[in-house]
C-alpha cells in the first residue's frame, strides 16, 4: 500500500468519525453533510480506477460499520457510485468550490435515493421507497457545502504527495 | 486468456469489488446484524476517539455555558426543564397508572406487572455516520451486559434498540428507522396499533389502529409491551393527522415521537425485569418501579 492510499484511508476515517461527531454536537437534525461521499466522488473523479474502487469500498465499509444497517449497503453503494461517476467523469468538472458543490448535491441525491430503493428491498413493507425529497434536499446540500472542503483536503494531500512519489520512481 | 485478463483488468477488478458486497448483502439482509473481528478492531480504533472528541467538546461547551456566559440563567434553565419533564412524565405516568389500576383491579394481575425493570445509564458518543442512517452510539457494550435487541428510553419516552454490541460499544437503531416496528396502545382508548419509522427524523406512522377505535389528533402513545418488546406504559409520542377513512378495517395517522433524537446525552438501556421483591441497586443501574 502507497503512502498516498493510507493517507486517503486516513481521511476517511477521519471523516467517518466527523460524520459521526458534529451533527451530535452541534444537535443538527436534518443538514448532515456525507463527508465519504465527496471523498469517492473525488476518488472518482482523480483516481485511477483500480486504487480508486478499492478506496472507495473502504469509505462504504466505514458508513456502513457506522449505520446498523444489513452489511455492505453503503459499501456497494460507494462502489456504485465510483462507477457511475467515473463513466460520467468526462463530462464532469471539479476544478471550483462551486463547480464541487454542485456535483456533490446532484450525487448526493442520487445515492440517497438508491439507498432508500435498496432499503425497500431489505426491509419488505417499510416505507423505504417512499422518496421523502426534504430530507434528501437537506441532506444533498450538507454535503454539498461540505465536498469543497474535503476536496480541497485531498487535493492539497495529492499535490504535496506527487513531487515525493516522483522522487522515489526517479530514484 | 491471459492478455484477455490483463486487458480487462480494471473491469473485472471493479465488477468483483461491486458484485462481492452485494452478494453479501444480498445473503445477510434479513438476518441479525453482527460484528465480525475486523468490524471489532474498527471500532475499538475509531469509537474511543469519538468518545473523546465528544467529552472534550462537551466539557468546553459545558464551560462556557456553564461558567463564563450564563452561569445563573443556565443552570436556572436545566432545573426547571427537570422539573417541567419530570411533571410531564408524573403526569403521563399518573394517567397511565390510573388507567391500569382500574383495570388490575378488574383482572386481578397485580404481581407480574409491578416488577422492577433494570435500567442501564448509557452516554450517547456519537451519531451514524451516514446522513440517511438513524443510528446512536452508546459508550456501552456487551461487557456491561448490553445485547442485542435491548430496549433503549430516555425520561420522555422510548428511543429504539440495540442494533449491533461490541464489547464497550452499541448502535441504537431509532424508532424512526424504517427498519423498526413497535407494538403500542393509545393512552386515552386503549387501542392497540403499530408505530413504524418511516425514515424522518420529526414523525413516525401508525399502522394497524383499527378504524372502530376513536384515535384523535393529540392522543398519547405508548408501548403496549410483551415479551421481547419495551416496557409496558413507556410514551411513543403523540397521534396526529389521524385520517378517519369511510372504508376499510385501519385508521392512518402519523406520530411525532415524544423524543428530541437530537437531543440526547444519555440514554437509558433495558437490561431486563428483577424479581418481584428487588431493591437491587448498584451504581451504575437503576431499578425503576413500573
Amino acid at each position: 500500500m502507497t503512502l498516498r492510499n493510507a493517507l486517503v484511508l486516513g481521511v476517511c476515517l477521519a471523516a467517518s468519525i466527523l460524520e459521526s461527531t458534529l451533527p451530535f454536537l452541534l444537535h443538527l437534525k436534518a443538514v448532515r453533510a456525507d463527508l465519504l461521499l465527496s471523498v469517492v466522488l473525488y476518488l472518482a473523479l482523480n483516481d485511477e480506477v483500480v486504487q480508486g474502487a478499492a478506496l472507495s469500498l473502504a469509505a462504504g465499509y466505514l458508513a456502513d460499520l457506522t449505520s446498523a444497517t444489513p452489511p455492505c449497503l453503503y459499501t456497494v453503494l460507494a462502489v456504485l457510485t465510483f462507477v457511475v461517476v467515473r463513466l460520467a467523469g468526462s463530462t464532469i468538472k471539479t476544478g471550483g468550490g462551486l463547480q464541487s458543490a454542485a456535483v456533490a448535491f446532484a450525487a448526493s441525491l442520487i445515492h440517497s435515493s438508491l439507498a432508500a430503493v435498496l432499503f425497500y428491498f431489505i426491509a419488505p413493507g417499510s416505507e423505504g421507497l417512499v422518496l421523502q425529497f426534504v430530507p434528501l434536499f437537506w441532506s444533498a446540500l450538507g454535503t454539498a457545502i461540505a465536498a469543497p472542503a474535503v476536496f480541497s483536503v485531498l487535493r492539497r494531500l495529492d499535490a504535496a504527495l506527487v513531487p515525493a512519489e516522483a522522487a522515489t520512481l526517479v530514484r | 486468456m491471459r492478455s484477455l485478463l490483463r486487458r480487462y483488468r480494471e473491469p473485472i477488478f471493479v465488477a468483483f469489488l461491486l458484485a462481492v458486497p452485494f452478494a453479501i448483502f444480498a445473503a445477510k439482509a434479513r438476518k441479525p446484524m453482527g460484528h465480525n473481528p475486523f468490524d471489532r478492531l474498527v471500532l475499538a480504533l475509531t469509537a474511543p476517539v469519538e468518545k473523546a472528541i465528544v467529552i472534550a467538546v462537551s466539557g468546553l461547551q459545558d464551560g462556557w455555558h456553564g461558567y463564563v456566559a450564563l452561569r445563573g440563567v443556565r443552570e436556572e434553565n436545566l432545573r426547571l426543564r427537570r422539573e417541567l419533564l419530570a411533571g410531564h412524565n408524573e403526569a403521563s405516568a399518573l394517567a397511565e397508572m390510573k388507567g391500569e389500576n382500574d383495570r388490575l383491579k378488574r383482572l386481578l394481575e397485580y404481581a407480574d406487572r409491578n416488577s422492577p425493570t433494570r435500567y442501564l445509564v448509557a452516554e450517547v458518543i456519537a451519531v451514524g455516520a451516514s446522513p440517511h442512517s438513524h443510528v446512536l452510539r452508546i459508550a456501552r457494550g456487551t461487557a456491561d451486559g448490553v445485547n442485542q435487541g435491548a430496549a433503549v428510553v430516555a425520561p420522555e419516552g422510548v428511543v429504539g434498540q440495540i442494533a449491533v454490541a461490541t464489547a464497550h460499544y452499541a448502535d441504537v437503531q431509532l424508532i424512526m428507522s424504517p427498519i423498526s416496528a413497535i407494538p403500542a396502545v393509545s393512552q386515552r382508548t386503549r387501542g392497540r396499533s403499530t408505530v413504524k419509522g418511516v425514515g424522518d427524523v420529526t414523525r413516525c406512522k401508525l399502522e394497524y389502529a383499527l378504524r372502530t377505535d376513536d384515535l384523535q389528533d393529540g392522543d398519547v402513545l405508548l408501548t403496549a409491551g410483551g415479551p421481547g418488546f419495551f416496557p409496558k406504559g413507556l410514551p411513543i409520542g403523540r397521534a396526529v393527522n389521524v385520517a378517519k377513512r369511510p372504508t376499510g378495517m385501519f385508521t392512518a395517522a402519523d406520530v411525532i415521537p415524544a423524543v428530541n433524537f437530537s437531543r440526547l446525552d444519555e440514554v437509558l438501556v433495558v437490561l431486563g425485569h428483577l424479581p418481584p421483591p428487588s431493591s437491587v441497586l448498584n451504581a451504575s443501574t437503576i431499578g425503576a418501579p413500573q
